[in-house]
C-alpha cells in the first residue's frame, strides 16, 4: 500500500518536473506541456528498469 | 547585438566573480554608487534584522559544524564566518561580522547553538535572504559587466532587468517569466513547483521546511523563496508531537522544489538576457 501510494506520487511529481526542465527549450505553455509529456513517459521508462536492474543485482548478490 | 570579435561564451573572470560577493562592489567599479550603496545596506540590514534573533545559532545551521572537538582550522575559519553556512556566505561582509561578534569558543557558547529561540523561522529566512539578495545583486552586476562587454556602450536595455527576473522568480515562482514577457510559461512552471512544495508541506504535516531539525535540506528548500517565507510564517512554528508517516517524502518533495525553482530562476534570467544577446543558431556559429 506504502508502494502504491509512493508511485501514485512519484509520476505526477516527474510530470511536474518534466514541466520545468523542458520549459526551458520552449517559449509557450502550450509547447512545454507538449514536450512534457513524452520526456515523462521516457523518465518513467528509465526508473522502471533502474529499479529492475537493482532487484536483479539484488537477486544475484543477497538472493531471493 | 554582439562585437564579432567576443566569445559570448567566456565568463568575466574569478575576480569578478570573487567580487560578487560582497554586495555592492560590483555595482561601484562600475561607477553606480548609490546602486552599490543601496545594495550593501539592503543585505546589511536584512541579514542582522535576522541575525539579532539567531545570532551564534547560525554555527549549527553550518554544512560543517565548528565544534570544540573538530579541527582548529574549522573553529578558526568560523570564527570569521566561515563555516559555509549557506546561503548567508553570499553576503560574505555582513555573515563575517554576524559571526565575529557571535563567536564564543566555550562549551557552554557550544550549548547556545543548539539553543532553539522564538522566532528563529522567520529570522533564519530573514539571514538567508540577504545571502539571496546578495546573489541577486551580484546577477545584476555581472549582468551590467557582460552587457558593457558584449554589446558596448550603446547595448540595448533588455526586456527587463535579469537579477530583477531571477530575484521575483525567487519569491514568486513564474514571476520573472512574466515580467520577461512570457507570462503562461511563467504561470506553468510556477504552478508546477508550488504544487510540488504544497506536497511537501501536506505530506509532512507542514514539518517538511524546519532549518532547526533539517539545515542542510532547508538550503536547498530556500531555492523557494516564495514557499519558504510561507513555511517560515506558518508551518515552521508549529509543534510536532510525533514525527508524522511520511516526513520524508515531504521534505525530499520540497527539496525538489527548491531546485526545480532554481532551475526556473536561471531559465528567467536567460529569457530576459536573450532579449539582448538572442542565442546565434548552428550555421550562424560555423560560418
Amino acid at each position: 500500500m506504502s508502494l502504491l501510494f509512493r508511485i501514485a506520487v512519484y509520476v505526477p511529481v516527474l510530470f511536474l518536473i518534466a514541466l520545468v526542465v523542458v520549459g526551458q527549450h520552449h517559449t509557450t505553455a502550450r509547447d512545454t506541456v507538449r514536450a512534457a509529456v513524452p520526456r515523462t513517459l521516457r523518465w518513467v521508462f528509465w526508473s522502471f528498469a533502474l529499479v529492475v536492474g537493482m532487484l536483479l543485482l539484488e537477486i544475484v548478490f543477497i538472493g531471493w | 547585438m554582439m562585437r564579432s570579435n567576443i566569445d559570448p561564451a567566456r565568463g568575466l573572470g574569478w575576480g569578478t566573480f570573487l567580487a560578487g560577493f560582497v554586495p555592492g562592489l560590483l555595482q561601484y567599479q562600475l561607477g553606480q554608487k548609490q546602486r552599490a550603496a543601496v545594495a550593501l545596506i539592503s543585505c546589511t540590514a536584512l541579514f542582522f534584522a535576522g541575525w539579532v534573533v539567531v545570532g551564534e545559532r547560525l554555527f549549527y545551521w553550518g554544512l560543517v559544524e565548528p565544534a570544540e572537538t573538530g579541527s582548529a582550522a574549522l573553529r578558526t575559519a568560523a570564527r570569521f564566518g566561515l563555516p559555509l553556512t549557506l546561503p548567508e556566505l553570499l553576503n560574505l561582509p555582513a555573515n563575517a561580522l554576524g559571526a565575529i561578534l557571535a563567536w564564543d569558543g566555550s562549551p557552554s557558547g557550544e550549548r547556545l547553538w543548539r539553543l532553539p529561540r522564538g522566532l528563529e523561522h522567520i529570522a533564519a529566512f530573514l539571514t538567508g535572504a540577504s545571502g539571496m539578495l546578495a546573489a541577486f545583486w551580484s546577477a545584476a552586476g555581472h549582468w551590467d559587466l557582460r552587457r558593457l562587454r558584449d554589446g558596448g556602450k550603446d547595448a540595448p536595455l533588455a526586456i527587463a532587468n535579469p537579477a530583477l527576473c531571477a530575484g521575483l522568480s525567487w519569491l514568486v515562482p513564474g514571476l520573472g517569466h512574466a515580467r520577461a514577457g512570457q507570462k503562461g510559461k511563467g504561470l506553468l512552471m510556477g504552478t508546477a513547483v508550488m504544487v510540488v512544495f504544497v506536497m511537501g508541506l501536506l505530506f509532512s504535516h507542514g514539518h517538511a521546511v524546519d532549518r532547526a531539525t533539517a539545515s542542510v535540506w532547508w538550503i536547498a528548500q530556500n531555492l523557494c523563496g516564495g514557499g519558504s517565507l510561507l513555511a517560515a510564517l506558518f508551518t515552521g512554528p508549529l509543534r510536532m508531537e510525533t514525527a508524522p508517516a511520511n516526513l520524508d517524502l515531504g521534505v525530499i518533495l520540497c527539496t525538489v522544489a527548491g531546485l526545480m525553482n532554481l532551475v526556473v530562476m536561471i531559465d528567467a534570467f536567460t529569457v530576459a538576457e536573450r532579449s539582448v544577446f538572442p542565442v546565434k543558431k548552428a550555421a550562424e556559429v560555423a560560418s
